[in-house]
């Protein structure tokens, strides 16, 4: 490790509602391996995006090279030698590798381009990392993890000296993974200083020489990645105080019967072999970083992705489920994460959203009964107090959380008994949060079940009866309320096998 | 995903590069086999007056196709080329009929008016980020409106071959003193598809539409103009509708205002024909050429073998969503 | 925000060509009706003393072909002469019927002394007929007229009568070499009839004109005659089918009009060995014949040349019978036309009495067509 050659001071950024970055300190050397690490929401692309010039921060100094900059888009922090290797690709398909590494700065002899030129460049590129890419090749052939490559071959070529890896594993394989380790220490030997976010637990101990955690928008600490332990991390990471009182036991009586049981569920990379049971009268959550395959889990079950194999019994019945319809017609109820994408129709009135998908039972011939509708549909407006005055008030004009009542309606209304919940107080105040908390412990008492996906700790801590813990589609971890912490979910979070 | 060691990247191409090589070779292969299969079938077909005659019939239809493959491979579309090139037609033979201007001045209006019609599909979909297919039918009204409004809805007739005026036709149709007639037009298209490809393959401006196409948003990200090429795509669309108007008022020498719409379809369909993504991102002007024949080549021979217009529609139709079919497999196999 | 104010820039510009538009249109309609009027008023105040000055609204089917111009010339002239104003619209294609129908509702809405109206489709008229009919407004008909209007709504007809012109254009070619061919053939000979559509009234007239009179003049050579080809045409004409004539008459008919279908579908006949003669039965087709033949060049009057018979004129056609390239062409006489639908106009406006005025067609060839009489019925 050599002299440092980035130190963030003191970086503070607030949005609306949000403090995003609550005076971050932060460094880095050349020859460094850094990592960052903190959970969802730690603020961890907050300050990579204040680094590279996409927000500006409020207050606080970035010092580059002994120099005092502020970069006002990426660009400029390119030419500077700060580059981003992004989770998701910026690729070009139908451009060549060559093409696409050096767009925009195309190599031209006279009006043409030189393309030979070109990828005569690329192939050095490849060669000093050593890597065999053949530049001509289209960037669309490639893999994933061979076009993820070509990212760092294009940043090193714009001379980058800071390098910041933004989970750069999550869609590798295992080889994929030791060529890219290979290439970043070349990186270090070169000099080079480089910021590696990841959730990935053993990943740290392997590459990286310093661990700097975030949590809620602050610094936590920097830890030297040889010396400290797992544990450490995870403490760090969580080692806030939560105000929400835990649920201290479950609800569920210990002979509750199963109403849902899935064995051996696979469903793409994201859906690995997952079993678990859900009891009667049961809030199972399901906890997890970004990327554990929770919702795709979700998806798979309810039907609206394929699965690959695996059996999902209701009732103690194996049902077939190849569709949503299928789903619901077995009492399964999902309630998107991202509400007005999947959940509603926000531009219709609130008894249309109620009644959507059990639409058959309110007509009258060809046409809709609309009496009947209203009726059903203030039924539930009182039943899970949603604030809305009438039923004919369209759901965009409601608050999120009444919304997210609507949502739920809508499947009670079509006789769902489990309900997926996922995510289901994201981008929803704090007064709305409670409603839907007690609203989901009505439920859990009149005997659905339910499951819910959270990324919030404390959520899960205060709501579940018992855990399920996921890590890149695989389950890692399932506890009951009573033993579960928040280190202990943590570190199921984090288990890579 | 699993095991990848393809150390012989090279020799293992995949469905980016392959489909559009492949389906050029097949589109040659349909020419041959139609120009067989006609020349079997009819004796009338094989005679040089036919071929002559393909090409009249081809020199319009490339020239718009031409250009809006550009359009095509940003992702967009151009509907207005139709009505837009009878438009330029109409005007430009309108000064020379009317006005008695020189033919020169006419064929520089035609082109001027060409490429004001792309300026203002270049602001609506790129500037002003319009749907390309609303902008662009936006237009085709407005270029059908403009031409009969200022030509008084009158039809006009370009000048005759022979006639003093007539030499803008010998650039596409020579007449030797012995009275053969050299499709000397093929040259001129031939130049265009040369002359473009250049532009496409080998110039920043060509990369970076192919770019936009591909992928606009990491264009953006990569720094680039993305509004200026997009722009610049239906710019080089219009001009080469001006073009086509040429061609057109030569080949034909009569145009009449309120036609057009219609053409342009034809012109489309020799680019998607020729391999062209109506996804965009990937297209190629030689394709495109390629698919203009085949199109001139059903409409010239069918009528010899004693199938009407409305059989070349129907054959045209079918082959069209064969390879439309070819273009939407080689993008689910992409996925 | 420089996007923005881009749009705006461009919204702006849009209204300002609209403006523009609507400016120069209002501009040339004023220059023609002053122009008029000014020379009304002149007529007027020295003939006329009582009266006052009669308006008549005429609908016409647009101006795309320049036969429509001679109409409006004819009109206009016999206009001046009578001392009354007209106003002659029409739509921007054959078309757009839809339009025509306002245009003609507009017409009635200027509570004119008379209207004419040549009707692009008569049952999209019918409304506006009825309307017109209760306001007390005389329609006439003109061109092709108001085919199939409800009794006594069009109160007499200015036109070619198409199928008459198609005879003529049968006897003159007969006369002019296709008889002769047909005599002294030994086996059999074909006569391609190029028709723009099957659809419209005065095309299907001017071609089964020309079929039954041409069938006639053959049978009483003492030859026998078939008609094969589009289904409208051959069911309609007198012919009987028979198989194994010795003259074979050939109907084709393009799936769209465009330039290019009807040329290629000219090039279809051209390419027949046993063709003799090819009729064009209006201008777009004659046109077509022209572009069609460029390559093959095998219209003219040489033995082994094919005759080419064409209608109406244009700068195209009228450069092929003058290159005698076509042997000859039937024209209507548009501007007569447009003298007698005014007359009738005035004529029915004043309560007289009106009919049918059959304006006539002339066959002209390379050697008639300076003649003056003919001549002032020929456009570019």
């Amino acid at each position: 490790m050599g002299e440092v050659i980035l130190t963030m001071k003191g970086i503070d950024k607030t949005f609306p509602g949000v403090h995003a970055l609550d005076h971050v300190d932060f460094e880095l050397k050349k020859g460094e391996v850094h990592a960052l690490m903190g959970e969802n929401g730690a603020g961890k692309s907050t300050l990579m995006k204040v680094l590279t010039g996409i927000y500006k921060k409020d207050s606080g100094s970035i010092i580059y090279e002994g120099k005092e900059v502020e970069f006002g888009n990426p660009r400029e922090a390119q030419s500077a030698g700060i580059v981003i290797v992004h989770q998701e690709l910026n690729m070009m398909n139908h451009l060549t590798v060559a093409q696409n590494i050096f767009i925009g700065r195309e190599i031209m002899s006279g009006k043409l381009i030189n393309d030979a030129q070109m990828n005569r460049k690329a192939k050095e590129l490849f060669d000093l990392l050593n890597i065999e890419i053949d530049p001509t090749e289209k960037m669309g052939n490639l893999t994933v993890g061979k076009q993820q490559m070509c990212e760092i071959a294009k940043a090193i070529s714009h001379e980058a000296k800071v390098i910041v890896f933004d989970e750069p594993t999550a869609a590798l394989t295992e080889s994929e993974i030791e060529e890219l380790f290979k290439i970043i220490r070349d990186l270090r030997a070169k000099d080079m200083g480089i910021i590696y976010i990841s959730h990935r637990m053993d990943e740290i101990k392997l590459i990286t020489d310093r661990v700097t955690v975030m949590r809620d928008g602050a610094y936590v600490t920097t830890l030297i990645s040889e010396s400290c332990t797992k544990d450490d991390i995870v403490h760090a990471m969580v080692g806030r105080v939560i105000y929400e009182e835990p649920k201290v036991k479950s609800n569920v009586p210990k002979d509750a019967p199963v109403v849902l049981k899935v064995e051996h569920l696979k469903a793409g990379r994201l859906v690995n072999d997952v079993s678990f049971e859900l009891k009667k009268g049961e809030i199972l959550g399901f906890a997890g970083l970004m990327g554990a395959g929770r919702t795709e889990t979700a998806r798979a079950i309810f039907g609206a992705d394929t699965k690959e194999s695996g059996d999902i019994y209701v009732n103690g019945e194996l049902v077939e489920i190849k569709s949503p319809q299928d789903a619901v017609k077995s009492g399964i109820g999902y309630l998107s994460e991202d509400r007005k994408r999947y959940g509603l129709a926000v531009q219709k009135t609130v008894a249309e959203n109620s009644t959507l998908a059990a639409l058959e039972r309110y007509m009258k011939g060809l046409f809709i009964d609309k009496r009947k509708e209203n009726e059903v549909t203030q039924q539930y407006i009182d039943s899970l107090k949603t604030k809305t005055p009438s039923t004919d008030q369209l759901v965009v004009n409601l608050s999120g959380g009444n919304q997210q009542k609507v949502v739920v309606s809508k499947w009670l209304v079509r006789n769902c008994d489990i309900l997926i919940f996922d995510e289901p107080t994201r981008g929803i105040d704090v007064g709305a949060k409670s409603e839907i908390y007690h609203l989901m412990n009505e439920l859990a008492k009149e005997g659905k079940s339910i499951i819910m996906i959270s990324s919030e700790m404390p959520e899960i801590l205060r709501m579940s009866d018992r855990i399920v813990i996921m890590c890149e589609g695989k389950k890692t971890g399932e506890m009951l309320i009573e033993e579960a912490s928040q280190e202990s979910i943590m570190h199921a979070a984090t288990l890579r096998d | 995903m699993g095991t990848n060691n393809n150390k012989t990247n090279a020799a293992k191409r995949g469905i980016f590069t392959s489909a559009g090589a492949t389906q050029k070779i097949v589109v040659i292969l349909v020419i041959v086999a139609l120009a067989v299969f006609f020349s079997v079938m009819s004796k009338p077909f094989r005679q040089y007056a036919t071929l002559v005659s393909i090409f009249d019939y081809s020199y319009y239809i490339s020239f718009m196709a031409i250009g809006v493959t550009f359009a095509l491979i940003t992702g967009g579309v151009d509907l207005s080329i139709g009505t837009g090139m009878i438009t330029c037609g109409l005007v430009g033979g309108y000064v020379i009929a009317h006005k008695a201007m020189p033919v020169g001045v006419g064929i520089l209006v035609a082109l001027v008016i060409g490429l004001l019609f792309g300026l203002i599909n270049a602001m609506t979909v790129a500037v002003m980020e319009l749907p390309p297919f609303i902008a662009t039918l936006c237009s085709m009204m407005l270029a059908r409106g403009i031409g009969s409004i200022l030509t008084g809805a009158l039809s006009v007739t370009w000048p005759p071959a022979g006639s003093e005026q007539g030499w803008v036709r010998s650039f596409f149709k020579y007449k030797t003193e012995g009275g053969l007639l050299i499709p000397v037009g093929f040259l001129l298209v031939i130049i265009a598809v040369i002359v473009m490809s250049l532009i496409l393959n080998h110039t920043r401006p060509g990369r970076y539409i192919i770019a936009i196409g591909s992928n606009k948003e990491a264009t953006r990200l990569s720094g680039i103009k993305v509004r200026k090429y997009q722009g610049l795509a239906y710019l080089i669309c219009g001009l080469f509708t001006g073009i086509a108007g040429i061609a057109y008022s030569c080949t034909f020498q009569a145009v009449a205002p309120g036609s057009g719409a219609g053409l342009e379809l034809d012109a489309i369909a020799g680019a998607i024909i020729g391999g062209t993504s109506m996804n965009g991102g990937y297209g190629t002007i030689t394709g495109t050429l390629l698919g203009v024949y085949v199109m001139s080549l059903l409409k010239t021979g069918l009528p010899y073998i004693g199938l009407q217009s409305n059989w070349q529609q129907i054959v045209t139709g079918i082959i069209l969503i064969i390879a439309v079919l070819v273009d939407v497999l080689k993008n689910t196999k992409g996925k | 925000m420089k996007k923005k104010l881009l749009s705006y820039i461009l919204c702006a510009a849009l209204v300002g060509v609209l403006f523009a538009g609507c400016g120069k249109k209002e501009e040339s309609a004023t220059e023609e009706t002053t122009e008029t009027t000014e020379t009304t008023t002149e007529e007027t105040t020295e003939t006329t003393t009582d009266t006052e000055v009669l308006n008549i609204e005429i609908v016409s089917k647009g101006f795309q072909h320049q036969y429509w111009q001679a109409v409006l010339k004819g009109a206009q002239q016999k206009a001046e002469e009578l001392g009354v104003k007209i106003n002659f619209v029409g739509p921007n294609s054959e078309s757009d019927i839809a339009d025509q129908v306002q245009m003609l509702n507009s017409a009635i809405n200027a509570k004119p002394a008379a209207i004419a109206l040549a009707a692009l489709d008569t049952s999209a008229c019918l409304d506006a007929i009825t309307t017109a009919q209760a306001a007390g407004i005389p329609i006439i008909g003109f061109d092709s007229g108001v085919p199939d209007a409800p009794e006594g709504a069009v109160l007499a007809n200015a036109s070619t009568d198409n199928y008459a012109a198609g005879e003529l254009a049968a006897e003159e070619g007969y006369k002019a070499g296709i008889g002769d061919r047909v005599k002294n053939a030994t086996g059999t000979v074909r006569i391609g009839v190029l028709s723009q559509d099957a659809t419209s009234e005065s095309i299907i007239n001017r071609g089964l004109g020309f079929i039954d009179k041409m069938a006639e003049l053959v049978t009483a050579d003492g030859k026998t005659v078939t008609v094969e080809g589009n289904d409208k045409f051959v069911s309609d004409s007198k012919v009987e089918k028979t198989s194994g004539a010795d003259v074979v008459i050939e109907v084709l008919v393009p799936a769209q009009v465009t330039s290019e279908l009807s040329s290629i579908d000219c090039q279809t006949l051209l390419n027949k060995s046993d063709l003799i003669a090819v009729y064009g039965s209006n201008q777009h087709s004659g046109e077509a014949m022209v572009t069609g033949d460029e390559n093959l060049g095998k219209f003219g009057i040489g033995d082994d040349k094919i005759l080419g018979i064409a209608f109406d004129s244009g700068a195209v056609i009228k450069q092929a019978v003058k290159d005698q390239k076509f042997i000859g062409a039937i024209t209507q006489a548009p501007v007569a036309m447009g003298e007698v639908t005014v007359e009738l106009c005035v004529k029915a406006a004043k309560g007289e009495a009106v009919s049918d005025v059959d304006t006539g067609c002339q066959w002209y060839t390379s050697e008639t067509m300076d003649n003056p009489e003919i001549a002032q019925n020929l456009y570019d």
